[in-house]
């Protein structure tokens, strides 16, 4: 079959209504009757609360009731492990400032505020831990008393080959320290909501969340609701990154509407957005790697730490993701990682673009380009020699499935660039003439990868739904798909029209995708791991594959409706197994997709200021769906590492947080970006992907730090090992080298 | 309580307000106009941009007293119908929301910037939208889209 | 008006400093009174080599104006630095003064110009110096709920006087300075005649580097003299430890830096000026 949709920049499938701005977003939703709330939020990172006195607040006309943890069925929720607390009582401990007192309803939102702050609390303060490298040692005061004798969460282990033999093997070892900071998601839409009881009596929240119906599980389980008891719906999201994988305001609605049995409305403003919520891990990062002179990796030792916060969200499986990418994309013998996530009273971090394949790039990639200035080896031409390609073996032990396209990222971006390549010896552009004479100029290459779908043994499955209504001679009129994928922007739903019109042979305008709502949708999994198009997207193939079948048979019995459904498992097309507990050989994941980026900079010697002029950015999406989202991914990756390398600082101090909005935590503005950005499609098809198709949300943002960290360095000689590379940090390595 | 009138989207109209209410709430909950999106409430985003008497505003910032009088277009008062505007359309042809939440700001502040300069320069543009955040796109294709606009806006003669 | 309201209704222009203070509860005003309708505070215009600037005029519009471009192009600069066009749309100049930060932008640019407000209050009106306005950070000795600043004025630039505006901050646009300088050369053949510095925000005001500018007088701006000036203007100002900002060490540094390159901006725009004359 020839692709008519697949491959075509159709248009979003919801464009038209948002550049209106009449798409609706959980802000936007009012219900007859509704009340409001507000959240009375822990003002200590480490506490024991002493007393709770309402009195003051009650007394307020128009308070409908204040919930404390005693209105809590089930106290407890969380995503991977149930370690949060949705309040905290009186004799319990507060161990962020993200933890949550009570919840003040009233008729308006301005009594709810006035009486939120009529609340008064008593803390006892406890030790505040902010540093996860102390909060490992063993006398350190524990966070969760209740769960063991140590902060720490997790340990993995990874043995390969024989290290001691590697580095004797080595011509030249690189030892580096590198720290990645918290990241703030800093979606455009703070999160908001509506819970109520809806007409079959279920309590039932309209919020912006990435896996609905893993919400629903921590939701049934908190009000002791079985789960068809409780219901979600996903209107228009306002970005996610992650940030939303996680339950921050879902839970508290269910609540709200739970205990007072009307609707209630509740929106954070932006300083609890960025005060109250998860975090992209900070990662400590101890890295040394041998090389020998023909530029071939002999060995790699690695220490991984990543600060938890003070509750475990997906720490587990980020860390995991990361120990397994922590030698990069590259092929080495002997290899030793132990990667640990410990709890802290920091911000809770969570899942965010990437996934924990963000923060090792930042090292393995410096790595590598210090490893090519040691050698005096060109960085592509070294990056040349050691990338995987179908069938390494790859740091766990496992063979790399078909579909490595990371040396074509490498090449394309490398020649787009202005890199020279003869008979294998790759030659660097120079970087132009700055553009002011206290200007240095430098150019920057760096690669990642990171897996598609869920990982170590884990099933990722997704269910989809694919309904026909028939004309009268049999053709399809329209077609609608229905899955628990919510679309957080990245053009989820457009992808799966495509795909499903692509399937059926029928015009995408003919397709629509159903909104997330749980008592209409299976579930498809989150809304994460780069997975939409790869997973849910083989699961549409084969449901439009059985709506066809079907369609015969509907025809021939002169039926109108078609509706098939099919549950697509990722282990069917290769199964993926978790850590060995000895030396962490496994095969992690089941598919994976990959990047290279270069930079090209300019930095104010007087001043250590970073300005971006140029990024190329070839990502192998494998089949891209549809190019200009993929474009817009591949922008939207760029501006985060952008953020990441220079501008984003999320300051704590103590477990306070002091970057509390967006005049204090500063995401690029357009001034920021590089006026020139040229993004690369490559096409490596992934044979099990629909229609070829990797995913591609994830990967774009991986190479673009360590790329301009690269350039920095080619600009001016000092290396940035501590994101972000704000202008003060670049102008003390100055001084400090000269 | 005072009766505040306005020229809304080209119709008078009249709403009742508190003295320290701002535009963007009035809009929002008084009014329904959720096209107009609020996303930090301290002037660092544009997600809540407005033209007030032409000229493009925060509304968060906005004091509704202020619009006393005042013509105030917003973003449902672009285009007719069922007929996207200029702008709009190429924002769509462009691929440039992502997940939508800027994007209202972003087409009133390249309205706002196309009506007063039918010819900026590409550093132009950027200046233009410099005052709104975009957290999802790069900013590429929202140019990309008032370049085009740009040039729809010249074939048709006239900022429209 | 303000009387009317027994000093509880306070004056508002734009709001963009006024309406998050409201709304964070550091101003307690009961009632607001917007001068922004009032007529006559609009007017940017020369007078007898003096140029106005009226209570109205927002950054937007000093940015965009041709006779401060060309005459007094460092405050185009300062105010065309400010936030994005929506905050530079309503937010005025005045507004910038009387709400006393040290970092403020055009705040910086008319210490430079050595500019004075005019207030109007019971007892009539009087021009003072910018100065005299402020006590501190946030603190301006005019009570906006008693008084009013009606508008400013500077002597415009003249033939061989140039300035020049350097800003550095966290990123490049939409945002808070972490330091700002304005600079004034005044070029008489090749010798400096005058010269003026304002940097922010390095004290509790906006700070006037007089010994950075003075020791320039009589000199020509060569090297030595001008990396004089910047030194003497580091030492002479005192930035704090930061968490947000930087630390006092790195911006004390950044003084000398950003002060060399507004000075040799200006010294450049005035030799122009002067080469010029010298052709005409
Ligand atoms: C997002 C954002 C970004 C910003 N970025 C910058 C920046 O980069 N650089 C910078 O310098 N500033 C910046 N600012 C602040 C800047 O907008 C204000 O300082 C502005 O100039 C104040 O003017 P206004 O008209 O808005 O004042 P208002 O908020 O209306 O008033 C400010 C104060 O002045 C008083 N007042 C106003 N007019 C008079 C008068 N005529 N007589 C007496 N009292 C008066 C008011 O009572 C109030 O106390 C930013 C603000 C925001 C919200
Ligand atoms: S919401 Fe108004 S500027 Fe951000
Ligand atoms: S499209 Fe999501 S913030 Fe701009």
């Amino acid at each position: 079959m020839s692709s008519k949709v697949v491959g075509q920049s159709v248009p979003k499938i919801d464009a038209a209504t948002k550049v209106r701005g009449q798409r609706k977003f959980p802000q936007d939703f009012n219900m007859e009757g509704q009340l409001y709330a507000k959240v009375v939020w822990s003002e200590y990172p480490h506490a024991r609360v002493s007393k709770i006195d309402l009195s003051q607040a009650e007394a307020l006309p128009g308070v409908v009731a204040i919930l404390t943890s005693k209105d809590v069925p089930v106290n407890e929720y969380g995503i991977n492990i149930m370690d949060q607390p949705v309040l905290v009582g009186e004799g319990e401990k507060v161990r962020w400032l993200g933890d949550r007192i009570a919840i003040v309803i009233a008729e308006s939102e301005k009594i709810a505020q006035e009486a939120r702050q009529l609340v008064r609390v008593e803390y006892e303060p406890l030790p505040v831990v902010t540093d996860p490298r102390e909060a490992m040692k063993p006398d350190a005061p524990l966070i969760h008393e209740e769960r063991g004798d140590s902060n720490i969460l997790k340990h993995i282990k990874i043995r390969k080959g024989d290290i001691e033999k590697g580095f004797a093997e080595a011509d030249v070892i690189i030892e580096s320290y590198y720290l990645t900071p918290h990241v703030e998601h800093a979606y455009m839409q703070p999160e908001a909501g509506v819970g109520y009881i809806d007409e079959q009596g279920r309590v039932t929240v309209i919020a912006a969340a990435q896996w609905s119906h893993d919400d629903l599980h921590q939701i049934s389980h908190m009000l002791d609701l079985p789960l068809d008891q409780v219901r979600e719906i996903v209107p228009a999201i306002g970005g996610a990154f992650g940030g939303r994988e996680d339950m921050y305001i879902q839970h508290l609605l269910a609540l709200c509407a739970y205990c007072v049995r009307r609707p209630v409305k509740m929106v954070f403003d932006r300083e609890e957005s960025v005060m109250r919520t998860g975090k992209r891990h900070p990662y400590y990062m101890k890295y040394k790697w041998g090389a020998t002179r023909a530029g071939k990796l002999t060995a790699m030792e690695m220490e991984i730490i990543s600060d938890a916060g003070a509750y475990a969200s997906t720490s587990v499986p980020v860390l995991s993701n990361s120990a397994s990418f922590a030698a990069g994309p590259y092929v080495v013998p002997n290899a030793k990682v132990d990667a640990y996530t410990v709890y802290t009273n920091n911000a809770v971090t969570m899942a965010m673009r990437g996934f924990g394949s963000t923060q090792p790039p930042v090292a393995y990639e410096s790595q590598m380009n210090k490893l090519a200035e040691a050698l005096g080896m060109d960085p592509v031409e070294l990056r040349m020699k050691n990338l995987l390609e179908d069938g390494s073996i790859a740091l766990t032990g496992n063979p790399m499935p078909p579909g490595v396209g990371v040396k074509e990222t490498l090449r394309q971006t490398a020649l787009a660039a202005g890199w020279k390549e003869e008979d294998g010896v790759w030659i660097k552009p120079g970087p132009g003439l700055p553009s002011a004479p206290y200007k240095r100029r430098g150019i920057g290459v760096a690669c990642g990868y990171k897996n598609v779908g869920y990982s170590f043994g884990f099933d990722d499955k997704t269910r989809a739904i694919v309904e026909l209504a028939l004309d009268e001679s049999g053709e399809i009129a329209r077609a609608l798909v229905k899955l628990g994928a919510s679309d957080q922007g990245m053009g989820a739903h457009t992808a799966l029209a495509q795909i499903a019109a692509e399937a059926l042979g029928i015009d995408y305008e003919k397709v629509r995708v159903a909104l997330v709502d749980t008592s209409v949708v299976p579930d498809a999994g989150s809304c994460s791991a780069s997975r939409h198009v790869y997973m849910s997207g083989n699961a549409v193939i084969r449901a439009c594959q059985e709506a066809a079948r079907k369609r015969e048979e509907a025809i021939q019995r002169g039926e109108r409706r078609v509706s098939a459904e099919y549950e697509y498992h990722g282990r069917s097309v290769r199964p993926t197994t978790p850590y060995d507990d000895e030396n962490g050989m496994c095969d992690p994941h089941i598919g994976y997709g990959y990047a290279s980026q270069i930079a090209l900079v300019e930095v104010d010697v007087g001043t250590g200021q970073t300005e971006v002029l140029k990024v190329w950015a070839a990502q192998d999406v494998g089949k891209a769906i549809n190019p200009e989202m993929v474009k817009g991914q591949a922008g939207g990756g760029v501006h985060m590492g952008l953020g990441y390398a220079l501008t984003e600082e999320f300051i704590q101090k103590e477990g306070l947080i002091k970057t509390r909005r967006f005049s204090e935590y500063h995401i690029p503005t357009v001034a920021d970006m590089p006026r020139e950005f040229i993004p690369l499609i490559v096409e490596v098809p992934d044979p099990t992907g629909p229609y070829g198709a990797k995913g591609v949300g994830e990967m774009t943002t991986l190479p673009t730090a360590p790329a301009i960290i690269s350039a920095i360095h080619d600009a001016v000689g000092v290396w940035i090992d501590n994101l972000p590379a704000t202008a003060e940090k670049v102008w003390r390595a100055m001084q400090v080298r000269s | 309580m005072l009766t505040l009138k306005m020229f809304l989207n080209g119709q008078e109209v009249s709403v009742d307000v508190e003295p320290g209410e701002l535009l963007a709430d009035v809009l929002r909950d008084k009014l329904g106009l959720i096209g107009t999106k609020i996303s930090c409430g301290e002037g660092e985003c544009g997600a809540c941009t407005v033209l007030v008497d032409g000229k493009a505003v925060d509304s968060c910032l906005y004091p509704v007293l202020k619009a006393q009088g005042r013509e105030v277009i917003t973003i449902e008062g672009l285009g007719q119908d069922n007929r996207l505007d200029t702008i709009q359309q190429a924002f769509v042809d462009k691929t440039a929301p992502q997940c939508g939440y800027c994007i209202p700001g972003m087409v009133i502040s390249a309205k706002a910037l196309l009506d007063e300069n039918p010819h900026p320069t590409r550093k132009e543009i950027e200046e233009g939208i410099s005052g709104n955040l975009c957290r999802c796109t790069g900013y590429y294709q929202i140019i990309e889209a008032i370049e085009l606009a740009c040039e729809r806006l010249a074939e048709e003669g006239g900022t429209g | 008006m303000l009387e009317a309201r027994g000093g509880e209704a306070r004056i508002i222009a734009g709001g963009t400093d006024l309406v998050l203070q409201s709304q964070r509860g550091q101003c307690l005003a009961k009632a607001m009174v917007d001068i922004t309708r009032i007529p006559g505070l609009d007017h940017i215009e020369e007078r007898d080599g003096l140029i106005y600037i009226g209570a109205q005029v927002t950054h937007g519009q000093v940015a965009a104006s041709p006779l401060i471009r060309s005459r007094a192009g460092v405050l185009a600069e300062a105010c065309g630095s400010v936030g994005g066009p929506q905050i530079r749309n309503v937010g005025t100049l005045v507004g910038n003064v009387v709400n006393a930060l040290p970092a403020a932008d055009g705040a910086i640019a008319l210490f430079a110009l050595d500019a004075e407000a005019e207030v109007a209050e019971r007892a009539g009106r009087r021009w003072t110096p910018i100065a005299t306005l402020y006590a501190g950070v946030g603190l301006c000795t005019v009570d906006p709920c008693t008084a009013m600043i009606t508008q400013l004025r500077f002597r415009a630039l003249g033939k061989g006087e140039v300035g020049a505006f350097e800003r550095l901050a966290k990123r490049r646009a939409l945002v808070l300075p972490i330091l700002n300088t304005a600079a004034i050369v005044g070029l008489d053949g090749d010798k400096v005649e005058k010269a003026r510095i304002a940097i922010g925000p390095v004290a509790a005001t906006p700070f006037v580097a007089t010994e950075a500018a003075e020791v320039l007088v009589g000199r020509t701006p060569d090297e030595a003299s001008v990396t004089e000036a910047a030194e003497l203007a580091a030492q002479a100002a005192q930035p704090r430890d930061s968490l947000l900002r930087g630390s006092a060490e790195y911006r004390k540094a950044m003084v000398e830096v950003l002060v060399r390159r507004a000075l040799w901006r200006a010294v450049e725009g005035a030799s122009l000026q002067e080469g010029e004359d010298a052709n005409s």
